[in-house]
This record gives structure tokens, sequence and C-alpha cells, in this order.
């Protein structure tokens, strides 16, 4: 066994003996995968782990690094991309991955983006035209 | 500031670009000739051909330290960085079916599971999977 191996196992019994949190966080990101288009309640999902929704957000941003909030978000985000290149319209992706309003969908996708996602769209489509031109243009 | 360009030492270019593309699946993005039969070589993961890249850089070979840091790094299982990828087990399968050499088996680690293996130029590279 490498040094590497014997190290990180050493890590894994300090930090991560504890397998009841592990799956339950797990099971939390999960959730937020299979729902993230819908209006998510982690309400019901601490119930059902009887756990606090408090003491579910202090896990999840432990074993994370990110709070359930903000993991969520980037996965719309990246969800909103996947459909901005298809060629989706931007209120049906603004809808497609859960935003209420668009105003608040565009704010954060440019946060995270630098672009709008009108102008995201629009470059994406550019591109995957310039690449389909170039093809027939090859000498 | 944007984050680009990640470099990974090799100890020779071809080779690397070599086993990078075809076992790893990159592909090659720019390829143009430094002095001394040195290449700028960068390379995009097949789903993020406009995210970043990694420069195979031959640093090794020319700047001692980086050397032995290097066999330093590989000696200890020690991963010089890791790739993500959306499942461990069966990209450990793939790779070995290739002759990639594993030195960590796929292993839950907490919220993640990993496996390391070499590169064949000089380093460990880790694979993630998160759970």
């Amino acid at each position: 066994m490498t040094y590497y191996e014997t190290q990180l196992r050493k890590i894994r019994q300090n930090i991560y003996s504890n397998q009841w949190q592990l799956d339950t966080v797990i099971a939390t990101r999960n959730y937020i995968d299979n729902n993230y288009a819908k209006d998510l309640n982690l309400d019901l999902l601490s119930h059902t782990r009887f756990v606090s929704k408090y003491h579910l957000l202090r896990l999840f941003k432990r074993y994370y690094g990110q709070t359930p909030k903000k993991y969520l978000m980037n996965k719309r985000i990246e969800k909103s991309k996947e459909h901005l290149k298809s060629g989706m319209t931007v209120t049906q992706t603004c809808f497609a991955i859960g935003f209420e309003s668009l105003g608040s969908f565009s704010v954060l996708f440019k946060n995270r983006t630098g672009l709008t996602p009108t102008e995201f769209r629009n470059e994406q489509l550019s591109r995957s035209n310039l690449n389909s031109d170039s093809g027939t243009c090859e000498p | 500031m944007k984050v680009t360009v990640i470099s990974i030492p090799v100890r020779d270019q071809e080779k690397a670009l070599k086993f990078y593309t075809e076992k790893l699946g990159f592909i090659k993005k720019l390829d143009m000739p430094l002095e001394g039969g040195n290449r700028w070589l960068t390379l995009v993961s097949q789903e993020a051909q406009e995210g970043p890249e990694i420069l195979l850089e031959p640093a090794p070979n020319h700047f001692e330290p980086s050397k032995v840091y290097q066999d330093a790094l590989l000696a200890a299982g020690i991963p010089y960085t890791q790739f993500d990828v959306d499942n461990v087990q069966s990209e450990y399968d793939r790779l070995t079916k290739l002759g990639v050499e594993f030195s960590m088996k796929p292993t839950e680690m907490g919220t993640a599971k990993v496996a390391v293996f070499n590169d064949t130029c000089g380093n460990n590279i880790q694979i993630v999977e998160i759970l």
C-alpha cells in the first residue's frame, strides 16, 4: 500500500467514520440532483432522516463544503447551460430549471458566468454554426 | 483573472500526448513548437472543450527540482492532480482493460470515491466521483 493510501485511510477513519451522517448528506445531495427543478423542500427530507433542518444544513456544509442552497444554485446554472446550448430559449430554460422569475435567473447566471443567458446562448449557437460551417469549407 | 491552464509535468511530451488522448480521452487543443524540441502542448476534455486546458510541460527534463519533486510524489503514491469522472468503478474497469496501472483501486472516502493510476510520464493521477 502506498504512503498516500495509508494516509487516506487514516483520514477516513478520523473524519468519515460516522456512516449515518454520510448517508444523510449523500441522500440529501441525491435528492437535490433529482429535484433541482422543483420547489425544494428540505423540511421534508430532514423529517425523513429524523434530523432538524438546521442540523442537516450544517452537516451538508461540512461534508460538501457548501450549503445545500449554493449547491442547488450551481446545479441549476450547470443545467441551464446545457439547455441554452441545445437551443432552448432563455424563458423556457428559466422555468425548466426551477426559477420563478426571469430576473433572478438572469442576475444569478451573469454573476456566475460573466454573461447574461441571452449572450451565452447567442455565443454558443454562433459557435456551433461556425463549427458546422467550417466543416463545409474544408478544402 | 481566469483559470485557463493547469500544468502537469511530463518526462516525454509525445508519449504523454498519446497516453492522455488515446487512453484518457482528452483532445489536443494547442501544439506550438518552442526551442529545443519542446512544445506548448495543451489538451481539453472532450465534454468541456471550452474549459480549462491541461499543459503537458517538460519541466522535469530541464529543471532538476521539478524532477526531484515529481519523483518523490510518484514514489509516495501521491497524485499530482485529479480529474472528475461520473463513475470511478467503470472508469477503473475501462482503463485497466487498456493496460493502465492503478496504485489504488476504487476506494470510498466519505462523500467521494477515488482511485489512483500511473500516467506513465512520471505522475500519479487521481480520478474522483462525488457521491
